[in-house]
């Protein structure tokens, strides 16, 4: 059976400019139940790869930068 | 510079050397998972970093290493520049378990003047229950700040010394703060009740409606007989949460001369004071109770209705 | 790959679950044999892991001396859970809770104390003062990694286990699974395991639409329970599902816990209590269902009668710990809490012994069924256990363990299940293509909600069951398109498994019991005769689900009159059910 992709607005932004993940830094990812937050191959830094959020915030809540805002999703809001 | 034999330190110990600050920073996060004990002196190091963000990092992590092992660092952290350094360092004292700690933190109180410093000290202090904070807590008494005030009264009922009553009685009835005439109403329950007695006589008139629940609060803890009439009196309270929580006093109390306030309160329209209401007349058992308790088994809450029917067990148990 | 190919890492103990007992079971060992090397696996990360990652607001069964006592907890347990409890496992808690309280104090686990520095217990209802607020209460995670780290528990974050291994003697000596970022076989050999998983809380689906907004941690997805099953272990009363209040949409609880204490409370649409039970039970919970679905529905906390002071004490509370996205969530839909009440509903199911009373059977030592193998916390079949719980069973299967790996001899890794569980774990990166594990997940959750939900129907739980069994045949199309789709298959399996569990457990129960968790709609009444006792589930000698009974171990705390004064609750109840 063949499979397609399919869109989703996903709960959690990060702000490239206040990411340091160039430096290092991978806490969001880390601290992720899930683990649905990646590095950025293109960009260096941690964006949201897989929509399976549990807005539960510790990556916002642990981000040393103020970076990561975890929105509630669109479904719920 | 630190040289450690653990490579693991080392390689952090040199990162937190980098020039780039955004390094050091990322360094201080990572130093939290390095099991090594010697781990807490790199993040000393961090603490006193000129860049501000890489003192607010350890800042953030320092509840994550054992207060014992940097209280003096956390100590002077609490006169840091920066807002975020200090609240952590503030928060991390207070987690101080170690008796040990008491004596520097006292010799920093003594140097402080600065009522955030103070009262983060003072809370340190006051979990260890150290007799010897017993001075120093009495002279903050009066200090201008409410919230070292605050702290003050706080690490004085810790302390439960029957000495220290008549300072704590004077915060509770003339204190210009709020929270700290509630936080000395709540501290007077270590007390012989007799010897608070008048003071909860004229706390119970306190214009803040919290600190008159807290004295009825205290009340009930201390079983202070002599104070009913002022929790019958409040029973009549403007304030619905002074009414719940006397008719709660007068039921720990278990008098029988309650029990007419009590069954004015089972007709409260406030459903939580019902249930208090009918909670204490259960608690006191007494044949005259029987009436209200009857009419709130038709009560039209059911919290009041399971409470009536408690209360009846309890009516024939008696 | 094939089993020589595995590396095998060695240790005394293994603990798989990092969340709350996990940790608390990994301490436990090296303060008991500092020698022995203990191995704690995780998922995720041990830092934010489990059900208590943000933190937990309160202790809602802290049994403090001079304000409860634990005969008087196990009595309450037992009436609360219908009589079907293992009393030594829940006295065994009972006396260790106060300890464990003073042991996370000293480690500086912030609970909520008077201004003399006593434990400032509340009362939530006249029977007895179990609640103890931590207003503070976000570090605990924070300061069990502190321990973690303090006695060099090794921590594997990144794997999940899939299955246990057994020596050819069949006691259980370790797991085997995969790192969830390079799909890379792992083998654990240990002595002893201690089972820290979490609940089964991926079974059902939330109405929300996101298969992840679950009530649960959704990377509790019961990997435990189907571990424990396929290794030979007893579940036990699997048919009493978890069903809990929460916000409407979103998936946070509704903290009668906190915002009882202050005031505010459950009510329906008009603003009045309807809940007539004490305890916090299926009983509760049917209430709840019932007043949801009735012309006085929907169900709301109420706070707006509270004084300004006190709102923002709860919102204080509420917003930051547990679930504090609560507050981003209202915001959204400018919900105050001073001006109306919040709406809520009932969570979808889950086994979840935290709240609950299911899972894989231990006594009052944390034993499983199977030798060597030791469960704690929501995966465990002690019943509301909670956080505190958790600690405390983390603490004794800690204890267990331990000693049962001190005094264990050598052993040989049965390798035929090792080569099969290789081929199960390959399957899903080697197909071309096949079902995504997030279709095969929704579909198999859907069914759980719309046959396996309560209220029970047999015909329906029998066509549920046959449709969950045509998804356990598609398993083998499962396809994974990289190592974090590959954990996400693993775990489908135990959903499947869990999904079976949870219809043949309630088929076979054929009586109602604990009010909505287990309400037959065609067997309605309970059946004391023929069903006080624990109900088993396990694999049978010919490898297929099976169902049987325990018998209930005689009653160290006598219910006496209490039980009786529940009854008459029960007959005013049924008036207005």
């Amino acid at each position: 059976m063949p499979i397609a992709n399919h869109h989703s607005a996903v709960p959690v932004t990060v702000d490239a400019d206040k990411c340091i993940a160039d430096k290092g830094c991978t806490v969001c990812i880390d601290v992720c139940p899930l683990d649905v937050l990646w590095i950025d191959e293109s960009t260096g830094k941690a964006h949201m790869k897989y929509d399976e959020c549990w807005y539960c915030m510790p990556c916002e809540a642990d981000c040393p930068t103020d970076a990561v805002t975890v929105n509630i999703p669109y479904l719920l809001r | 510079m630190n040289a450690f034999d653990d490579p693991e330190l080392q390689e952090l110990a040199d990162r937190l050397a980098s020039p780039d600050p955004g390094l050091r920073r990322v360094a201080v996060l990572d130093l939290v998972d390095c099991p090594e004990p010697e781990a807490v002196t790199l993040l000393i190091q961090a603490l006193r970093d000129p860049d501000p963000q890489v003192r607010q990092e350890a800042a953030k992590v320092v509840d994550e290493f054992e207060s014992e092992d940097m209280a003096d660092a956390l100590i002077a952290a609490l006169n840091d520049s920066d807002e975020v350094v200090r609240n952590a360092a503030a928060h991390a004292l207070s987690d101080l378990k170690d008796p040990a700690a008491a004596k520097p933190l006292l010799a920093a109180l003594e140097e402080s003047r600065d009522p955030f410093v103070v009262a983060g000290i003072l809370r340190a202090l006051k979990s260890l229950r150290e007799p010897a904070a017993r001075e120093p807590a009495l002279a903050r008494l009066n200090a201008a700040d409410p919230g070292v005030r605050r702290e003050a009264v706080g690490l004085l009922g810790w302390l439960k010394e029957e000495s220290n009553l008549p300072a704590l009685i004077d915060r509770a009835r003339d204190d210009d703060d709020a929270e700290v005439r509630r936080a000395a109403v709540g501290a007077l329950v270590y007390a012989e009740p007799a010897s608070v007695a008048e003071a909860l006589r004229y706390v119970v008139g306190d214009p803040h409606w919290q600190v008159r629940a807290e004295a009825m609060n205290s009340i009930g803890k201390l079983h202070h007989q002599d104070s009913l009439p002022l929790l019958i009196e409040a029973t009549r309270d403007n304030t619905w949460q002074v009414r719940e929580k006397a008719a709660d006093a007068i039921g720990k109390l278990g008098r029988v001369e309650g029990i007419p306030a009590l069954g004015e309160c089972s007709r409260d329209a406030m459903s939580n004071l019902r249930k208090a209401a009918i909670g204490a007349l259960g608690a006191i058992a007494h044949e005259q109770c029987r009436p209200y308790i009857q009419t709130a088994l038709d009560d039209p809450d059911p919290d009041v209705r399971k409470l009536a029917r408690w209360a009846q067990s309890k009516l024939s148990a008696a | 790959m094939n089993f020589d190919d595995v590396a095998i890492i060695d240790t005394d103990v293994l603990v798989i679950g990092g969340g709350t007992a996990g940790p608390m079971a990994a301490v436990t060992v090296k303060e008991r044999y500092p020698d022995l090397d203990v191995t704690l696996l995780e998922k995720a990360n041990v830092k934010r892991s489990g059900a208590i990652s943000m933190g937990m607001d309160g202790l809602n069964n802290a049994i403090v001396p001079g304000h409860a006592t634990p005969e008087q907890y196990v009595r309450e347990i037992t009436i609360a859970n219908d009589g079907i409890v293992h009393q030594p496992a829940l006295m065994a808690y009972a006396q260790r809770s106060y300890p464990m309280i003073e042991k996370l104090d000293s480690w500086g686990v912030h609970f909520q104390k008077d201004e003399t520095g006593d434990y400032d217990m509340k009362k939530v209802h006249h029977l007895g003062t179990y609640v103890l607020p931590m207003p503070e209460g976000h570090n605990v995670k924070k300061i069990l990694y502190r321990r973690l780290r303090r006695h060099r528990v090794k921590v594997e974050n990144r794997y999940q286990a899939t299955r246990l291994l057994k020596d050819t003697a069949g006691n259980v000596s370790g797991m085997i699974g995969i790192n969830t970022r390079t799909a890379e076989p792992i083998i654990i050999r240990a002595k002893a395991v201690v089972m820290a998983t979490g609940a089964a809380g991926r079974i059902g689906l939330p109405h929300s639409g996101y298969l992840f907004g679950t009530y649960e941690n959704p990377a509790n997805s019961g990997d435990g329970h189907a571990m424990a099953y396929h290794a030979g272990a007893d579940l036990a009363n699997l048919e009493c599902y978890q069903v809990n209040p929460l916000l409407k949409d979103y998936n946070g609880p509704a903290c009668a816990y906190v915002t009882g204490p202050l005031g505010g409370f459950t009510s329906n649409a008009f603003g009045e209590r309807f809940i007539e039970c004490d305890y916090w039970s299926g009983q509760m919970m049917l209430e709840f269902f019932k007043e949801l679905e009735s012309g006085k529905g929907p169900v709301f906390l109420k706070l707006d009668h509270l004084a300004e002071e006190t709102i923002q004490e709860i919102e204080t509370v509420l917003h930051t710990n547990e679930r504090p996205s609560r507050g981003r969530f209202h915001d959204g839909r400018q919900v105050n809490y001073r001006k109306r009440m919040v709406e809520m509903h009932i969570s979808e199911i889950g086994f979840c012994s935290g709240h609950s009373a299911s899972g894989v059977w231990v006594d009052e030592t944390g034993a499983t069924t199977v030798p060597g193998l030791y469960a704690a916390g929501d995966m465990a079949s002690v019943p509301h256990n909670y956080m505190l719980g958790a600690f405390v069973y983390g603490q004794i299967c800690g204890e267990s363990a331990a000693d049962f790996a001190q005094q264990r001899s050598e052993f040989e890794l049965d390798k035929t299940l090792i080569e099969k569980e290789l081929i199960r774990l390959r399957a899903p990166l080697e197909r071309a293509d096949g079902i995504p594990p997030e279709q095969m997940e929704y579909k198999v959750r859907r069914l759980v909600n719309d046959y396996l939900q309560p209220p029970k129907v047999s015909r329906r739980m029998e066509i549920g069951l046959e449709r969950i069994l045509s998804v356990r045949a598609d398993l083998p199309l499962l396809k994974a398109g990289d190592a974090h789709e590959l954990m996400r298959a693993m775990e489908v399996h135990s959903i499947v498994d869990c999904a079976e569990m949870a219809a043949r457990a309630s088929l076979y129960r054929t009586e109602s019991r604990w009010g909505l968790y287990h309400y037959r709609v065609d067997f309605p009444e309970t059946d004391e005769q023929q069903w006080f006792c624990h109900s088993r589930l396990y694999k049978d000698e010919s490898g297929a689900m099976a169902s049987g009974t325990r018998p209930i171990a005689p009653y160290i705390v006598s219910l006496g009159e209490d039980k009786d004064a529940y009854n008459q609750l029960r007959v005013k109840q049924a008036a207005n059910a």
